[in-house]
């Protein structure tokens, strides 16, 4: 991990004082334990300030709808894919772009670890050879990275970037025999009434803060239906109706556009699975469609094509 | 309960099936009156904002009616709309709506006696769920 | 000052005792964190918290607040006339607040109650609560509310202040509603000096482990526009998402949006948390909007917190230091650092 920051501040210190771009998106070292900040390097010293470590999960891809300069981005295999989204979206251009790819060994779930801790809290945390090292007052423990990966990175199947014009390492190996819907199919065998309520449940402690919505790559609309008041679509309050129609609709906007990042999950101050939505979309579109998002630059998005033959059992 | 009639709306496009409903009308053909029809341009005109928004209304039923797949006044509309519904269906129901709350179909707009059998499926399909209970709109429950 | 002493099962007893007559909220775990709640019973309680994910202010200033029920029923008389949405201001204790989240509330009190105007249902609140603090013992990593004037053991916002000494606590009554509160309580055993002198230790050591990480009255002494035109506004706006993680977690943003909701012919009015983070915040009808880039935004809360209010008011920032918004942010965007960059007498 620590090479991958001395290449990474290589990468963008050269393309920066080569002016090849004008800006380098990458991370910087957090504040908090399991936590790196976004940032923006504009000159060959900034360039010093990028990090990278497990706690990097934040998806730069964020950051490139509506720029106009060359950026330099460190991509991991979900960020890269979703850049292939956004560039079959004309939200960039590829040729704006310098991805430095950065092969993935999964992105760590701080929420997962404050519960490992119960209650006791870490001031540092560094990781070293799969573990993670984490010390706080009076405490220090070890705790297994593969154990406390995000739940999206533990069955990704696409940790490689798709598209780069560099590596900071070397590609990794891909995970293989993961079984990625087993949530999607626990909740396919419920009842409608036993769904219902395991949503309820899901979203009960929504506080509409829209985090899971912002940190999304893809939720780039000008105006969101949230705010769309003639008509207005949903209401604001935490009305459970209200709450449901806002999760619903948002999972929606991102049938064949989810990456299945987890950038949302990550997002949520609540602890909301909200990929409980989205991966239903992304397994039916897999399913209906053969289509994984974000693989190539080629074929058009899902929902922005068709086949003749496509799928209509579910017509009268 | 008993005497308790679904309100179902029914999203029609204006090439074909509202042709269809048309000529059931001048044909005289009989079909439950539970069904009120939204006119719109093309099947791939219909947001799943609309089919939303009818749920949080109130109304028991959705129907989605379109020009059958190659026949499409704008040539493809609906082939983009049957992906869409599709998925839309899918999520719905994977939240707790129960399958046959919404349903689509395709009738042209010289197929008056599919319009009104079409027509009594949806209306006995929902009766057979029963009262929509779900994503209905009331005043907020908040404190 | 009369401090008590009562064991835990004491305590146990008392607040069983409360809640015959009256509501009672703590702090109660419920999925992955603790939240305030009004207790069903004491075993709910759970005193061994550090703080809540949600700051309490929802208490007093709900997510959603229905302030306005009206009908629009044609052949009613009362068509259209606003009445107020009944609501229950029965008395209520707080048990287990942390000294900054109640002192959040006194900050909150120069937006709600001024000379001018009372807002009804904020004063109800709190005129029907009495605040029973919960000193911090061990504050976490991420607090900092010695640098903003408060502390691990401030008295100023609370009608009592409970201290965990071990195997026990000690209360100290603040306020007239404090000490009423206590005698309701049955709790009267004077606090012996070891005890006191224990709370006294525990305060110190809590105080010493925060420090000072900046000087608010050094972003008091600063010219505004020039820290509005600072240009680390840039570099600190970036990694920003304008989510509303920030504002709805701060037990001192109580920025709000009203909203009529018509449902046949019944509408209500309601109160809803709004955050300067998002755009829509200021949104004009005419289509303008004065803060429509994210810099503006992000400076807009800083600014807020740490400057405008100091200046409006006099009486210091607008933060508490609950470190609230440091943990959640989805970036890792750190008031700490923002406020250091604001204090630091170079600002170019």
């Amino acid at each position: 991990m620590h090479a991958y920051t001395d290449k990474i501040r290589e990468i963008a210190r050269r393309l920066l004082s080569e002016n090849r771009v004008d800006v380098v998106i990458g991370y910087r070292r957090g504040t908090v334990p399991f936590m790196n900040e976004p940032y923006l390097a504009k000159t060959p010293e900034q360039a010093d300030r990028l990090h990278w470590d497990g706690f990097c999960g934040v998806n730069l891809a964020n950051y490139l709808p509506r720029r106009t300069d060359r950026v330099g981005i460190v991509a991991k295999g979900c960020d890269s894919r979703n850049m292939v989204v956004q560039i079959l979206e004309n939200q960039i251009p590829r040729d704006h772009l310098y991805i430095i790819g950065a092969p993935c060994k999964g992105m760590l779930d701080r929420k997962k670890i404050a519960a490992e801790l119960q209650g006791k809290e870490a001031l540092t945390a560094e990781e070293n050879d799969g573990k993670i090292q984490i010390q706080g007052k009076g405490f220090q423990v070890d705790l297994d990275r593969q154990a406390f990966l995000q739940e999206n990175c533990a069955i990704c199947i696409h940790r490689n970037p798709v598209i780069y014009d560099e590596l900071a390492g070397d590609l990794v190996t891909e995970q293989m025999d993961v079984d990625r819907y087993a949530d999607v199919r626990q909740v396919e065998a419920m009842t409608s009434e036993e769904r219902w309520n395991h949503f309820d449940q899901l979203i009960h402690p929504c506080i509409r803060c829209y985090a899971c919505r912002n940190a999304c790559p893809q939720c780039y609309c000008p105006t969101c239906f949230v705010d769309e008041s003639t008509p207005q679509w949903v209401g604001k309050t935490v009305d459970p109706t209200d709450t449901r129609t806002f999760h619903f609709l948002r999972a929606y906007h991102l049938a064949g556009r989810c990456t299945d990042c987890g950038a949302c999950e990550r997002a949520c101050p609540v602890g909301i699975k909200v990929r409980q939505f989205t991966k239903k979309l992304e397994k039916d579109v897999l399913d209906l469609f053969g289509y994984e998002v974000g693989l190539s630059l080629e074929d058009r998005p899902p929902l922005d094509t068709f086949k003749p033959e496509d799928p209509e059992s579910f017509i009268m | 309960m008993a005497d308790w009639e679904p309100r179902i709306v029914a999203f029609l496009c204006n090439w074909c099936s509202y042709g269809g409903a048309d000529l059931a009308g001048v044909s005289r053909l009989q079909y439950p009156a539970n069904i009120r029809i939204i006119r719109v341009p093309c099947s791939g005109r219909i947001n799943p904002k609309f089919i939303l928004a009818a749920l949080r209304h109130g109304v028991d039923g959705v129907w989605v009616s379109g020009c059958h797949p190659g026949d499409c006044h704008y040539i493809e509309g609906n082939y983009y709309a049957r992906r869409k519904f599709g998925l839309l269906k899918g999520l719905l129901e994977h939240m707790g709506i129960e399958p046959g709350r919404i349903q689509f179909s395709w009738i042209s707009s010289a197929e008056a006696t599919k319009f009104a059998e079409t027509a009594r499926t949806v209306v006995d399909r929902v009766k057979a769920i029963g009262p929509a209970r779900h994503f209905i709109k009331r005043q907020a429950e908040v404190a | 000052m009369s401090e008590i002493f009562v064991d835990k099962d004491g305590l146990k007893k008392s607040i069983e005792r409360l809640m015959e007559h009256c509501r009672v909220v703590g702090p109660v775990f419920r999925g992955q964190y603790h939240e305030f709640a009004q207790l069903k019973e004491v075993g709910e309680l759970d005193l061994t918290y550090r703080n809540t994910r949600l700051s309490p202010k929802d208490l007093f200033h709900p997510h959603s607040d229905r302030m306005f029920t009206y009908t629009l029923a044609k052949d009613d008389p009362e068509a259209g006339i606003l009445k107020e949405a009944p609501q229950d201001y029965s008395p209520r204790v707080v048990l287990g607040i942390r000294p900054c989240d109640a002192r959040a509330f006194q900050l909150d009190d120069t937006n709600f109650v001024t000379e001018e105007f009372k807002d009804p249902w904020w004063v109800k609140r709190r005129e029907s609560t009495t605040l029973v603090g919960l000193a911090c013992n061990e504050p976490c990593g991420t607090c900092f509310c010695t640098t903003v004037g408060t502390g691990p053991f401030d008295e100023a916002g609370l009608d009592v202040l409970l201290v965990d000494v071990g195997d026990g606590y000690m209360a100290r009554p603040v306020t007239e509603k404090g000490h009423r509160l206590l005698a309701e309580a049955g709790l009267t055993s004077p606090a012996p000096a070891e005890v006191k002198k224990k709370a006294e230790d525990l305060q110190k050591s809590a105080e010493q482990g925060l420090g000072k990480l900046f000087s608010v009255d050094a972003i008091a002494g600063q010219n505004s526009l020039e820290l509005f035109n600072a240009s680390f506004w840039d570099e600190v706006q970036f990694a920003c998402i304008n989510c509303g993680t920030c504002t709805f977690l701060c037990p001192t943003c109580w920025c709000f949006d009203i909203q009529d909701e018509v449902c046949g012919d019944k509408g209500d009015r309601l109160r809803l948390w709004d955050s300067c983070m998002f755009p829509l915040f200021t949104h004009h009808g005419s289509g303008h909007n004065p803060r429509s880039q994210k810099l503006q935004r992000v400076r807009q809360r800083f600014m807020h917190k740490l400057k405008y209010y100091q200046d409006k008011y006099h009486q210091g920032v607008a933060c508490v230091g609950c470190g609230r918004c440091v943990q959640h942010c989805p970036v890792n965007i750190d008031i700490r650092q923002v406020a250091q960059l604001m204090s630091a007498s170079c600002i170019c």
